[in-house]
Parts: structure tokens; sequence; C-alpha cells
């Protein structure tokens, strides 16, 4: 599960959508008797907590992408230990991030300079966030596979009972 | 757009309490009910090999809550969190061991505010 949805105080200025725990994630996961795993944040250590919004572009420098795949091996290996005992992993990512979107991210390969943007800049793509990215490079290294569900706050057209039936949907596939 | 709603305050929860068998303390649930976010400790049954790097990255990530004046608490224990702390210049949170969730709770809640945050900008945003 990615970090900020147990700890909404990683989240970047104005993006913290509760206090702390963002419960209906976390509600979805034990009603289908999954057990939860917290991921690190990536931007939290490296771009800090008084950081600016940006889309990948913006965040995919080489020194980025080895943070992520640093902190995206410690998560692998997690994951390595739960599939040797047979465990089934579903990543729990968040919609249009440009680190944790799993189908969504963000993209303008135009920002930049001061931080100031028209609202509604057509800034979701489908892909995955540079953090996803890592990890599915690090899990492919394994030959390890997971299920994956996004949270969707970011999205134009959240709406917190689809959110539900798609991260249902994914704990369900196979 | 609508108010950023974090509370600055962070508890280090060990896995049991993240995911606690029937009649223990289930930590995720009283955390949201008293406004605080969830950092997992790790599982006590992974290899420390696997364990390090993960708490390595948790002492990186409170490094930097720490320096905003983030309110940090440890719940339960944790193998090796003593160690990482230290190796990132931290001194360990203040540390509780529950034996309910109304205790847990009651802890929680007791807590003084956190510092001034430098968040300034929500500051004005939020009167």
């Amino acid at each position: 599960m990615a970090h900020c949805l147990l700890n909404q105080n990683s989240k970047v200025g104005d993006g913290a959508h509760c206090a702390g725990v963002y419960s209906p994630v976390v509600d979805v996961l034990r009603a289908k008797g999954w057990r939860i795993e917290q991921m690190p944040c990536p931007e939290l250590a490296f771009t800090g907590l008084n950081r600016f919004w940006a889309v990948k572009e913006q965040l995919d420098t080489p020194a980025y992408r080895q943070h992520c795949r640093r902190l995206a091996a410690g998560v692998a290996e997690m994951i390595s230990v739960r599939a040797g005992q047979g465990e089934e992993v579903a990543l729990i990512g968040v919609e249009g991030s440009p680190s944790m979107g799993v189908h969504i991210t963000s993209s303008d390969p135009a920002r930049g300079g001061r931080p100031e943007w028209p609202e509604g800049t057509a800034e979701h793509v489908s892909g995955e966030g540079i953090f996803v990215e890592e990890l599915r490079r690090e899990l492919d290294e394994r030959g390890l596979s997971v299920r994956l569900g996004g949270e969707t706050h970011a999205l134009a057209d959240h709406d917190e009972a689809t959110q539900s039936q798609q991260i249902t949907a994914a704990l369900d596939d196979r | 757009m609508k108010p950023d709603e974090r509370s600055f305050r962070i508890a280090l929860v060990a896995d049991r309490y993240v995911n606690p068998a029937d009649g223990e303390v289930d930590g995720l649930a009283v955390a949201a009910k008293a406004g605080w976010g969830v950092m997992q400790l790790p599982a006590a049954d992974y290899p420390a090999a696997v364990t390090a790097p993960v708490l390595a990255t948790i002492a990186e990530e409170l490094q930097e809550f720490s320096r905003h004046g983030y309110d940090i608490v440890q719940v339960g224990d944790c193998t090796g969190l003593a160690t990482a702390l230290a190796a990132a210049g931290l001194s360990a949170p203040d540390r509780m061991t529950p034996g309910t969730d109304a205790e847990l709770l009651e802890y929680l809640r007791a807590r003084p505010a956190p510092p001034v945050s430098t968040w300034s900008w929500l500051a004005k945003d939020q009167g």
C-alpha cells in the first residue's frame, strides 16, 4: 500500500484528504482479508515536505530514479519473502501520482519554472509513476508479479464507491 | 480547493497493531479515530537483512518529519528501529505498548499539540 494511504502527513502541501489514515482503502483490504504492508513515500525523503506539486517529467532525473530504485529494492525483498510463503501480493498505489500511479500518472513535458499553471491542465495520462516503474523492474528481476489497484482522489472523476469497486476487483482478479 | 487536513502527528506502529489478530489492539482504527498518521514498522517474521534497509528508509522519512516539528510516537516494539534512528541522528520517540484500543486512543489524544509548523500557507488558508 502506498505510504500516504496510512499517513496523509506525507502528502504534498494541500494534498492531505484527511488527518492521517485514509480508511476507505484500508476498509476494503481488511474486508477482503488482506494483510496490510506500507511502502515508503519516495517523494518525501527526496524532495521534502515543502515540495511543490510536480508532474512526472519534473521528477524524472537520474538521481530520483536511483533513489526510487533503492527504495523499490527494499520493497521487492519484502514481497519476495511473502511470495515465497505462497502469499498473493497486491500493490495499491495512487492514481495520478508522478511516483505512485499504477494506471494513471501525471505528465506535462512543458511544465517548469515558476510554479503557476492554468486550472484544468490535462496532466493525467495512462501510465505508471516513477517508483512503480522501478518496483516493477525489481519484481521482474525476481520473477514476481503483483495485482494492481489505486486510490483515485487526484482524478477529476473520483468517486469513493467506484474506487472501492475497482480496488475490490483488483484484489479479486485471477 | 479543500484545505489540507494533515494532523502533523505520526505514530510508528508495530505490525501486530496494523494487522491485529482477533481481539488484539487495532492500531489503524484507533489512529484513524484519533487523527494520527501511521508509519508501519516491519513485521517480526522478516529476516533482519530484509528489515534493515526498510528501517533505514523509515528513519530517513522521520528525519524530514522531525525537522518540521511533527509529533512522533512509537506504538509497540520493533527490533532494529533504535539502531536505525540512531544512525540517522534521531533519538527514540516516546513509546507505549497498548493493552486496549481505549488505552491507545487516550494516549494519542492526550499528546500535546505539535510545535508550530513551518507551513505558513496552510495556516493562512485554514484561518
